[in-house]
C-alpha cells in the first residue's frame, strides 16, 4: 500500500521533473497567445520559426560539445568566416549548391583544427577555441578589409526560400533537430559522448578513444556552425565580417535552459530546442508588446534565471522522493 | 574484445619506461616536443609579421610620422575611414601614417596613445571609441607636448583639435525631406543605434526637433535599439509587421538597420514599401535608393573627414594651422543624385 503510494508520487515527480522545460514552454505560448492576439498566427509562428533557426542550430553544436564536457567559443566568429567564404565563392562562380558545402567544409576545417588544439596538445576547449574565435573574426575582417558584401542575388534562397510551405532555414532546423537527436540517441557516437562527459576516465578504461570522439564532436559542430553561416547571411542578405558576435552565448543560453549540464553528461536535442523556442517566444511577445529595449534586457534575464531554477528545482525534488537528497546521483540517473 | 590489444599495450607500456609508441611500434613524439614546435612556429610567423612590418616602415623614414589610431578595423565605416587616411596621406611626402586597430576597447586605444607617445610620434589622430573615457589619455599625452587630432567623433572638451560631422545635421537632412514625404497621420517606427551611443542619440534628437515636433498627426508606433545591425532590425521589423500591421515609414538611425528592415518588409511578402530612412550612405543604401526601396539617406564622407584630418595634420606640424575644428558637411542621397554616390562607391571598389 504505502510502497504502491511512493511508487506513484515517484512516477508523478518523474514526469513532471522530465517534461518541466516543456511544461514551462507551454505556459509561456498560454500566456503570450493571451497577452497579444496576433502571436498565435500562422506567420508569426513562422517569423519565429525563422528567427531561431540560426542560433538553434548553432545550440545543437553547443549541446554535444557540452555534453561531451567541452564548449565552443569560436562559432559566433567561424560562422561569419563560413558564411562570408560561401559568399564571396558564389558571387565568383555562381554555383549555389557548391557554395553551401564550401561554407559547412570551412566550419568543419576550423572546429577541426580547435579539435587538434585540444586533443593533441592539451589545451582546455576554452582556451583552444577562445583563440580560434580571434583568429577566425581576423580572417574575415582580412578577407573583406572590414567591409560588407553586397549583391548576393540567387544566394537568398537559403535562407529566404521556402520549400512545400515551409521557410528554408526551418527545412534546415528541423533536419539537423532530427540529425543530431538520432546522433545522441541512437548512434555509437552519441553514446561515447555522453560516457566521456560523464566520467572521462572512466569511458578511456572502457576502451572508447577518447581523442577521436572529442575530434568527431568538433567536427559535427563545426558543420553546423558552417551551416548556419551560409543561412544568416542569405537571410540578411549581405556578406557581414561583423555578424554573430555573442551568438556562441545566445546557443550556450538555450543548451543550458533546454537542460543540457555544464558539468558534462547531460542534455537532449529536444531540450534544447525547446529552450531555443522559449528565448525565442520571450523575444518575440516582448516585441509584439512594444516593451522597451532596456526593460526587455532585464525580463530575458530574470525569465532565464526562472527557467532553469525551476528546472533544477523540480529536479532534486524528485532525487530526493526517489533516493533521498544525493546530488551526484542525479547525473547518473540522466545517462 | 580489445584484449589482446590491450595487452600488447599493457606489455608495451612496461617495456617502455616512459615512452609512447603508436600502434605500429613507432615512438611517439612528446607533448612537451610537440608545444615547442608549435611555440616555435608561432615565434617565426610573429617575427616575420614584425620585420615585414617595419621594413615597410624604413621605406617610409619621413619628417612626420603620423599615428591614426582606429576606433576598430572591424566597423565597415572606421575601415573606409583608415583606408582612406592612407591613401590621404600618400599627397604628402614629408608625412608618414601608421595605423593601429582601437578593437572597439578603451583601455586598448589608451595604450596605444601612450606607446604613441614613447614612440616619439609627432602627431597623433585618434579616432575615439568612447570619448568621455579617452579624452583622459590624450590630455595626458598632449600635456608630454603630443599634438593631437581627434575625428569622428569630436572630444566635447574643445582644447583638443577636430574634423568631425555633426550626427545632428546627418539626421536632420533626411527629417527635412520626411516633412514634405510622410503622409498625414502617419504610422512609423524608429530603430536606433546601441544605447548611448552619440551618433545615434544625436541623430534622433534631430528627428525630434526638425521632424516629430513639427508632426504632432505622426504616431510612432514603437521605437526601439537594434544595435546598427541589419539581423537585429529585420527581427524587430517582422514582429513590428505582426502587431501593427501597415507601418508607413521606417526611421532608421543608420542604414544598416534601414537594410534589415527592407529584407523583413520583402519575406512579409508586401508589395509596397514604407518610406524608409537612414544614415552613412552605405553603398547597399545607395543601391536601395537607385531601386527605390529606401527613401533617403546622408553619406558622412570618409573621403572628406580623410583629406580634412591630414590637412588639419600637416598644417600643425608645419605649424601653419589657424583653425582647429572643421566640420565636412552631410550630403542627402535620393533617388535624385544616388548615380553620383553608386559611382563613389564603385571607385572605392565597394560596388563592382
Amino acid at each position: 500500500m504505502t510502497s504502491q503510494k511512493i511508487k506513484l508520487g515517484a512516477r508523478w515527480s518523474a514526469l513532471t521533473s522530465r517534461y518541466s522545460i516543456y511544461l514551462i514552454m507551454i505556459g509561456m505560448v498560454v500566456v503570450s497567445s493571451i497577452l497579444s492576439p496576433v502571436f498565435l498566427s500562422e506567420t508569426n509562428f513562422s517569423n519565429i520559426s525563422r528567427q531561431i533557426s540560426i542560433t538553434t542550430i548553432l545550440a545543437f553544436g553547443q549541446t554535444l560539445l557540452i555534453i561531451c564536457g567541452m564548449i565552443d567559443l569560436a562559432q559566433g566568429s567561424v560562422m561569419a568566416l563560413a558564411g562570408l567564404l560561401a559568399v564571396i565563392f558564389f558571387k565568383a562562380t555562381g554555383f549555389l549548391v557548391p557554395s553551401l558545402f564550401l561554407g559547412v567544409g570551412v566550419g568543419v576545417v576550423c572546429n577541426l583544427v580547435s579539435g587538434v588544439i585540444v586533443t593533441r596538445f592539451n589545451t582546455p576547449p576554452f582556451i583552444a577555441t577562445l583563440a580560434m574565435q580571434t583568429s577566425a573574426r581576423g580572417a574575415a575582417l582580412l578577407l573583406t578589409s572590414g567591409q560588407n558584401v553586397y549583391q548576393l542575388k540567387n544566394f537568398v534562397v537559403w535562407g529566404q526560400g521556402v520549400i512545400l510551405g515551409i521557410p528554408t532555414p526551418v527545412v534546415f532546423l528541423i533536419s539537423v533537430t532530427i540529425l543530431t537527436w538520432y546522433l545522441l540517441n541512437h548512434s555509437r557516437l552519441g553514446r561515447y559522448i555522453y560516457a566521456i562527459g560523464g566520467n572521462q576516465e572512466a569511458a578511456r578504461a572502457s576502451g572508447i578513444e577518447i581523442n577521436k570522439v572529442k575530434l568527431m564532436a568538433f567536427g559535427v559542430n563545426g558543420a553546423l556552425v558552417g551551416l548556419a553561416g551560409v543561412l544568416y547571411m542569405s537571410r540578411v542578405n549581405a556578406g557581414l565580417p561583423n555578424a554573430g558576435v555573442g551568438f556562441e552565448f545566445d546557443a550556450m543560453t538555450s543548451a543550458i535552459i533546454g537542460g543540457t549540464s555544464f558539468s558534462g553528461g547531460i542534455g537532449t536535442a529536444i531540450g534544447t530546442l525547446a529552450g531555443a523556442f522559449i528565448m525565442g517566444f520571450l523575444s518575440n511577445i516582448m516585441n509584439l508588446l512594444g516593451i522597451q529595449s532596456y526593460l526587455q534586457q532585464v525580463i530575458k534575464g530574470a525569465i532565464i534565471v526562472m527557467a532553469v531554477a525551476s528546472d533544477i528545482a523540480s529536479k532534486s525534488k524528485r532525487t530526493k522522493t526517489i533516493l533521498g537528497n544525493v546530488e551526484e546521483k542525479i547525473s547518473k540517473e540522466k545517462i | 574484445m580489445h584484449i589482446a590489444s590491450q595487452n600488447k599495450e599493457k606489455q608495451r607500456s612496461e617495456l617502455s619506461y616512459g615512452r609512447k609508441f603508436d600502434q605500429s611500434g613507432r615512438e611517439l613524439r612528446t607533448m612537451k616536443s610537440r608545444m615547442k614546435t608549435l611555440l616555435v612556429a608561432a615565434a617565426v610567423i610573429v617575427t616575420a609579421g614584425i620585420v615585414t612590418e617595419s621594413a615597410g616602415y624604413a621605406q617610409g623614414a619621413s619628417r612626420y610620422r603620423i599615428a591614426y589610431i582606429a576606433r576598430a578595423q572591424g566597423d565597415s565605416f572606421a575601415a573606409w575611414l583608415a583606408n582612406a587616411i592612407q591613401a590621404e596621406a600618400k599627397k604628402y611626402p614629408d608625412v608618414s601614417v601608421t595605423v593601429f586597430d582601437g578593437q572597439s576597447r578603451s583601455d586598448l586605444i589608451e595604450s596605444h596613445i601612450e606607446n604613441a607617445v614613447q614612440n616619439k610620434f609627432d602627431l597623433i589622430i585618434i579616432q575615439p571609441f568612447d570619448p568621455t573615457i579617452e579624452i583622459n589619455p590624450v590630455k595626458r599625452a598632449m600635456a608630454k607636448g603630443m599634438k593631437v587630432i581627434a575625428t569622428n567623433p569630436k572630444f566635447s572638451d574643445d582644447s583638443v583639435p577636430s574634423v568631425d560631422a555633426s550626427p545632428y545635421q546627418q539626421g536632420a537632412e533626411n527629417a527635412k525631406l520626411a516633412l514634405t514625404q510622410i503622409p498625414q497621420n502617419a504610422r512609423v517606427v524608429v530603430l536606433l543605434g546601441p544605447a548611448g551611443n552619440p551618433h545615434s542619440m544625436g541623430r534622433r534628437d534631430a528627428w525630434q526637433k526638425e521632424f516629430f515636433a513639427k508632426r504632432p498627426d505622426v504616431k510612432i508606433l514603437d521605437e526601439q535599439i537594434a544595435n546598427w545591425n541589419k539581423d537585429e532590425g529585420m527581427r524587430l521589423t517582422e514582429d513590428w509587421i505582426q502587431s501593427h500591421g501597415k507601418i508607413d515609414a521606417v526611421i532608421s538611425m543608420n542604414d544598416n538597420m534601414a537594410a534589415g528592415a527592407i529584407e523583413a518588409i520583402k519575406g512579409s511578402g508586401a508589395t509596397t514599401y514604407p518610406l524608409i530612412y537612414g544614415v552613412d550612405g552605405t553603398p547597399e543604401a545607395c543601391l536601395l535608393i537607385k531601386d527605390g526601396k529606401m527613401a533617403s539617406t546622408t553619406l558622412q564622407n570618409a573621403n572628406d573627414l580623410a583629406e580634412k584630418s591630414m590637412k588639419l595634420a600637416h598644417d600643425m606640424l608645419t605649424g601653419q594651422a589657424t583653425n582647429l575644428h572643421e566640420f565636412i558637411q552631410a550630403e542627402l542621397i535620393t533617388k535624385d543624385n544616388v548615380d553620383k554616390y553608386i559611382e563613389l562607391h564603385k571607385q572605392l571598389g565597394n560596388i563592382k
